[in-house]
């Protein structure tokens, strides 16, 4: 990003004088990218995944996080218009459809029920949303299918724990860890009268599946640890998401372990979506990122946007040194590149 | 929506189909050239359209193991736009891993087609288009589908030669399970495995409709596929014009009967034709390029 630290160096403000070369770079980039991403609200108050395409529920709800992750929002009327889209989109079950034309919900409904979580005006919203949640127990661990499966000769072809019960992407499929982590985090986040009676028991359920599910060399990918005897490879975005879900579960050897493989494994990242949400984990456990191959610099605001809305809403929350969520926690800020 | 036929028309009735196969040692031969003039025989109406090449991107694979080697992706959008197509986009919907960049950086894509911007189409986030299963061999009724799998002129599918440890292979028309969208099915899209992958495979197909596949089967996998088998040999490409006609044949050249593979099966009877009797030979004969692919246990039917 040579060209952005040359013009940042040319515009330097008095009051950044003690912020390094790189640093500025991370703030102007931030400021790039927050402009652009409300340029691309859309008319209807949702986010597009790309300029022009049609508001869907997760970019919406990745935006929100990134524009309001360290300011205030209630009154905003930016906020309150991406707010209206999705008590627009919302189902009548409370749920949340991936694409406005779908008439069932999804793993969206997370997504939306933890971004109106502080909103007062959606409390009845997210309240149905979690009773919907909560309601949703996937039907691979259903008691009559595991009675069934029990009755099958044991075989090789995953090793799971199946009295778990986590999330799916859809209803009436199976666990995967990525929807179960944003279901975790939307529980965490409500406030406790919202929460259906439940709610305790589900994310005991879901805590236990995803620590069942972790690689054995640390961190998760989709929910497949072992499959036909191999060990399966961990992924970085699933890892952070389980993570993030279990930073306030009770501490297992499991959770160092993935925690360590995400600090070895963030020197490798390439891309941009993973490393922004790599270093918001490592922060949030305040592990000071190591040193990496690539930088947020490295990207545009226009190459993150063309990656997707919710890249470009990662990389926001990533280079904004007072988001509050995920929250960073204590850890010396000295070398920390691109703070702001 | 683009003008493609997506008319269902009962195998007995179709022409006969034209397959090729090509022999190629090495990713560093010449495969444009190769690719070019194999396309040319076909005489595809692509001049001035659009076109999207589907590759098997299936994971993060700096080893050449599981994808579609980007060798082979380059050179087809080569020969597309010097057959005279106005865009040649390339997209794939990742099925197990939403970072689709950083499959892409562990292909190095990039390194053999130049940068692509908007011509690379992340198929799990684009805007989608609910479209009607006329087929109905799952219980799902409708799929939403990325606009821009259905808006082109020619769909180009474009997988690995591999075994697959629940569909027994996986070709062109496994292939397509990538054009579902993340966004809307999840990673993996596991509604399609509840619906059942065999039936799932054929309501894809019958709704997405690839004119064209090439198989590269330059180096493969056996085993436990498509992601943690083991790498094959093969040696070959094959391309064609009916993708049932292609992957039947590419199963005879993996030592394996395509009518023993369900969904392949079931796709000779409306989606284009398995038996040999009905495809045009050109290029290599399948016995000078036949390699015995190793499969599960499970699948031991499926050896010839």
């Amino acid at each position: 990003m040579p060209s952005v630290a040359i013009s940042v160096l040319k515009m330097q403000n008095p009051l950044d004088s003690a912020l390094t070369a790189s640093e500025l770079c991370g703030k102007t980039l931030r400021s790039e990218c927050l402009s652009l991403l409300r340029e691309l609200q859309n008319a209807d108050g949702g986010w597009p995944f790309h300029a022009g395409e049609q508001s869907r529920v997760e970019p919406t709800c990745w935006a929100l996080r990134a524009l309001f992750a360290s300011e205030p929002h209630a009154d905003d009327r930016v906020f309150r218009k991406a707010a209206g889209f999705l008590q627009t989109s919302q189902l009548a079950d409370g749920s949340w459809p991936a694409t406005s034309q779908m008439i069932t919900g999804s793993w969206v409904t997370s997504l939306a029920c933890s971004v109106l979580s502080r909103d007062a005006l959606s409390a009845a919203n997210v309240k149905a949303g979690l009773k919907w949640i909560c309601e949703d127990f996937p039907r691979d661990s259903s008691p009559l299918r595991r009675f069934v499966q029990s009755l099958r000769p044991k075989s090789d072809t995953v090793s799971q724990n199946d009295s778990y019960r986590g999330w799916g992407w859809t209803p009436r499929t199976a666990s995967w860890v990525e929807p179960t982590a944003f279901a975790l985090m939307a529980l965490q986040e409500a406030e406790p009268q919202q929460l259906p009676k439940n709610a305790a028991e589900r994310r005991n359920l879901a805590v236990s599946l995803l620590y069942d599910r972790m690689c054995p060399g640390g961190g998760w990918n989709c929910g497949n640890p072992r499959v036909y005897g191999v060990d399966g490879d961990a992924l970085v975005l699933a890892t952070c998401w389980a993570l993030f879900a279990l930073r306030d579960a009770p501490e297992k050897p499991g959770r160092t372990l993935s925690l360590a493989w995400l600090q070895k494994e963030f020197s490798n990242i390439e891309s941009a979506g993973s490393l922004a949400v790599a270093r918001m984990t490592l922060e949030n456990y305040g592990i000071e990122p190591p040193t990496a191959n690539r930088i947020l610099q490295d990207w545009t605001a226009e190459t993150f946007s063309e990656l997707g809305t919710h890249v470009l809403a990662w990389a926001c929350m990533a280079l904004d040194p007072a988001r509050r969520w995920p929250v960073i926690s204590n850890f010396s800020t000295k070398n920390r590149e691109g703070a702001a | 929506m683009s003008q493609r036929n997506r008319e269902l028309i009962p195998s007995f009735s179709r022409p006969a189909s034209r397959v090729m196969i090509r022999k190629v040692a090495r990713y560093e031969e010449d495969l444009f050239a190769l690719i070019y003039e194999s396309l040319r025989e076909f005489q595809l109406p692509v001049k001035d359209k659009t076109v999207l090449l589907k590759p098997n991107l299936v994971g993060l694979d700096p080893q050449g193991v599981m994808n579609t080697h980007p060798a082979v992706i380059a050179a087809t959008r080569e020969s597309f736009l010097k057959l005279g197509a106005a865009r040649v986009l390339i997209g794939d919907g990742p099925a197990m891993d939403r970072d689709t960049q950083a499959i892409l950086e562990s292909v190095r894509l990039k390194e053999f087609t130049g940068k692509l911007g908007k011509d690379f189409c992340d198929l799990n986030i684009d805007d989608v288009e609910r479209v009607q299963l006329e087929t109905r061999a799952t219980r799902l009724k409708e799929l939403f589908l990325p606009k821009t799998v259905l808006g082109v002129d020619f769909l180009v599918s474009m997988p690995k030669l591999k075994t697959h440890h629940w569909a027994g292979v996986t070709l062109s028309l496994k292939n397509m399970f990538g054009v579902v969208p993340g966004s809307c099915y999840g990673w993996p899209k596991n509604v399609l495995h509840w619906a059942g992958i065999d039936r799932s495979i054929l309501d894809i197909c019958a709704a997405a409709r690839p004119d064209f596949a090439i198989v590269d089967g330059i180096l493969g996998m056996e085993g436990n596929g498509p992601i943690q088998g083991t790498q094959k040999a093969a040696g070959v490409l094959l391309l064609g014009n009916d993708p049932v006609a292609v992957d039947a044949t590419a199963c005879r050249v993996m030592g394996l009967l395509p009518e023993r593979v369900e969904y392949l099966s079931r796709a000779g009877t409306m989606l284009g034709h398995v038996e040999a009797s009905k495809i045009q030979q050109l290029g290599e004969g399948i016995d000078i390029v036949k390699t015995q692919f190793a499969v599960l246990p499970e699948f031991g039917r499926l050896v010839a």
